[in-house]
């Protein structure tokens, strides 16, 4: 079953107090920086801490990703060979304009995973689009490896570029969000939101997690952890839609039973989207602890 | 929460730093003194500073609301990491006492203090070392001059003589800034060269610990009379301790009838080093009633008049003089 | 591994550590450390192992430590023997094995 990935909480790759914290604030992936938030005399010494913040801090259940810096800097090819070594499970990458960007690091990657004896293929990616020419290639992009799990839309360059700058209604964001959504979704990837930068904004960060979940991102990029429940209450599905989705399952399970193949549901054919989107229904209502491990609703 | 450098010559962030340096209760004397300054905002608000000059933080403030959390921490790093990425790993700090130990929960060490303020240093270099480093003299009566000599002349040389006379040895500490229209390099080889003579005579550098941009930034950088007096007292309390470590029991200066910063410091002097450092107020030597000093030796020089600089410095300098005549005066005016 | 001139790594702030490495004679290590009582021998055999395993035998250690985790003690010192060394973008992976 494909993971929930409801936030990407970024942590400044030079900060060892947040970098220890990371992990108890239940944030479905955190984002290690290396690039943006690391200033150039740091990089060196931000890229030792997540390399041994990587190997020795406990954080529990979280998918690991560090964001590192182009292979057009001085750092980007000891950046990857060392978060290789350390084990990380997703190596993202800064303004993607191309595939061949993609394909570039992967490389750089496969090279890495041979130098240190490492299974070739393990480390995996995903892709951050920052830049108008990255938003017409994403579908590409989307394309460009196996290893890929998900584009990210970075507005903060983007709308620079556009000539704009963040608006409370997103139209200015509406053609990349689609673009990069669309993208994630022929390749059969996940696609995920820009930050909000305005941590004491409490309506308007709703308001945009709101727009993005209807339009069906997979989640949405955070940098502080208030903002990580507030996602997750948008992302909690509705006791109908829990209902909905048990009732699917229990199809399935009855047609197993009967050893037949066809699974119907008052009346109606039930075909693949409709069985992974009810998948994914129980496993958010398990994430914000609206049923039990069986699948019981708690309120019943 | 940001960390940015700030541009003072924009009076929108010059209005903001200088409202938080005030409130800290500093006294801002004179903007020449800064050569970078940093400043840490929540949202648009202003709530730390700090700044540079040389190897020295200085304007230290933080907003009241945010004193006694990381932020203090958070500063101070900045800057010796800027410092650092600079190659700059010694570092000194002039603070209010009751910073102290602030300071020193960051790996600063005091080097000495007065009831108005303190210093303290850290990184790869320490007083301790630079006394370790300084030759060791014997004999009872060991005592000291501190003269920057630019350039060193017969009035100069009148002191040593005397000090020399006078005790059994003698320590000659030549300032260590380049801030002069001689460098420090040809200031110590002079003052060696116009000493030679005297066996009883060392002449070694002052380092950063004797009237230098540290210890006493008012010689170099004009500024009103308290803030003066309290480096000067600050000055002397560190001479105290380099003389305790070379057993040095006496301290002779040139009295001064020109300079009221110098007439602070003699004053500052007489304050802070005895019982422990007898200080004595020398003469300055005249000829035919006219008080030598370097800065008629430098105004002889602008005039390109090498017989008058002839008339007040010894046979060594004159010689270095009429040698670089023309790069001298080049440097005057190039504003040294 | 010979220390080429001083280097500093690490801030002051909250659960991290300053390393200030410069040249010297032997391994002199000074800690200052609000949690030296109970953890200074802890953290001094980090720095110790550490500085054997990179084969550095000639080195003044200072280290003003905020409540750092071992690992990011390791980090910074890591980042500080680059840096001394003029190697900050060619780590030497045998030793961070």
């Amino acid at each position: 079953m494909e993971r929930l990935r409801r936030t990407m909480m970024f942590v400044p790759g030079n900060n060892p107090a947040m970098i220890k914290d990371a992990g108890i604030y239940g944030a479905d992936s955190i984002m290690f920086d290396l690039e943006d938030s690391v200033s150039l005399t740091e990089k060196d010494t931000a890229r030792m801490l997540v390399f041994e913040a990587l190997q020795n801090v406990d954080y529990g259940n979280s998918e690991l990703v560090v964001r590192i810096n182009g292979l057009d800097t001085d750092m980007g090819k000891a950046d990857i060979y060392a978060m290789v070594k350390a084990g990380v499970e997703v190596i993202r990458l800064p303004k993607t304009e191309t595939p061949e960007d993609v394909v570039e690091t992967e490389k750089v990657i496969e090279e890495a995973e041979k130098y240190f004896g490492i299974e070739v293929g393990r480390t995996h990616m995903m892709a951050a689009i920052e830049s108008a020419g990255g938003v017409l290639n994403a579908p590409a992009i989307a394309k460009a490896s196996d290893r890929l799990i998900g584009i990210a839309l970075g507005a903060e360059d983007y709308v620079t570029m556009m000539k704009t700058r963040r608006y409370p209604d997103g139209a200015e964001l509406s053609f990349a969000r689609n673009m990069i959504l669309h993208g994630a979704r022929a390749a059969g990837i996940a696609a995920f939101d820009t930050v909000y930068s305005d941590v004491d904004n409490t309506e308007g960060f709703n308001h945009e997690v709101e727009i993005i979940h209807e339009l069906g991102f997979d989640g949405k990029s955070v940098i502080n952890p208030r903002q990580i429940p507030l996602v997750n209450a948008i992302y909690a599905p509705t006791e109908k839609e829990i209902r909905n989705a048990k009732d699917v399952l229990n199809a399935i399970e009855e047609a197993h039973k009967k050893g037949s193949g066809v699974i119907s549901l008052r009346g109606k054919m039930v075909d693949k989207p409709v069985v992974a989107r009810a998948q994914r229904t129980m496993a958010l209502a398990k994430a914000s602890h609206l049923v039990d491990e069986e699948g019981n609703i708690y309120a019943e | 929460m940001e960390t940015t450098t700030l541009n003072l010559k924009d009076s929108y962030y010059y209005k903001q730093w200088q409202s938080l340096i005030q409130n800290e209760g500093l006294v801002i004397e004179n903007l020449d003194d800064i050569t970078e300054t940093f400043g840490i905002y929540e949202d648009d608000k202003l709530i730390a500073t700090g700044s540079y000059f040389e190897n020295v933080l200085k304007y230290l403030a933080i907003d009241p609301d945010y004193q006694g959390g990381n932020i203090f921490n958070k500063l101070v790093s900045t800057l010796i990491n800027e410092l650092a990425a600079q190659n700059i790993f010694h570092v000194f700090v002039f603070t209010k006492p009751q910073y102290k130990k602030s300071f020193s929960y960051l790996g600063f060490n005091l080097i000495a203090e007065t009831e108005y303020s303190a210093l303290l240093e850290t990184g790869d270099y320490s007083i301790d070392q630079y006394i370790a480093e300084l030759p060791r003299i014997s004999g009872k009566n060991i005592s000291a001059i501190v003269m920057n000599a630019n350039p060193f002349t017969l009035g100069h040389r009148y002191l040593v003589e005397q000090a020399a006379q006078k005790s059994d040895s003698v320590y000659v500490f030549v300032v260590n800034q380049d801030a002069s229209l001689f460098k420090t390099s040809e200031r110590l080889d002079l003052i060696k060269q116009g000493t030679a003579d005297l066996d009883n005579v060392q002449v070694v550098s002052g380092g950063q610990y004797m009237v230098s941009f540290v210890t006493f930034p008012s010689y170099f950088i004009k500024s009103c009379s308290e803030v003066a007096t309290y480096q000067t007292q600050l000055d002397a309390k560190v001479f105290k301790r380099i003389a305790s470590a070379l057993k040095i029991t006496k301290r002779f200066v040139g009295s001064e009838p020109y300079s009221p910063t110098t007439e602070i410091y003699n004053q500052s002097l007489q304050k802070v080093l005895p019982p422990e450092v007898e200080l004595e107020i020398l003469d300055r030597k005249a000829i035919d009633q006219d008080i030598i000093s370097a800065t008629k030796v430098r105004q002889a020089i602008q005039a390109n008049d090498l017989a008058t600089v002839q008339k007040y410095v010894p046979e060594t300098t004159y010689k270095f003089i009429k040698d670089n005549i023309k790069t001298l005066i080049g440097r005057i005016h190039d504003g040294n | 591994m010979e220390i080429k001139h001083t280097a500093l790594a690490g801030t002051l702030e909250s659960s991290d550590i300053q390393f200030t490495l410069s040249k010297g004679t032997g391994v002199e290590i000074n800690l200052n450390s609000q949690v030296e009582k109970q953890f200074g021998k802890q953290i001094r055999k980090v720095i110790t192992d550490l500085l054997a395993e990179y084969d550095i035998k000639n080195v003044t250690v200072r280290a003003v430590d905020k409540g750092a985790l071992d690992c990011t003690i390791k980090a910074r010192l890591i980042a500080a023997i680059q840096r001394a060394t003029d190697t900050q973008n060619q780590p030497n992976w045998e030793v961070l094995g």
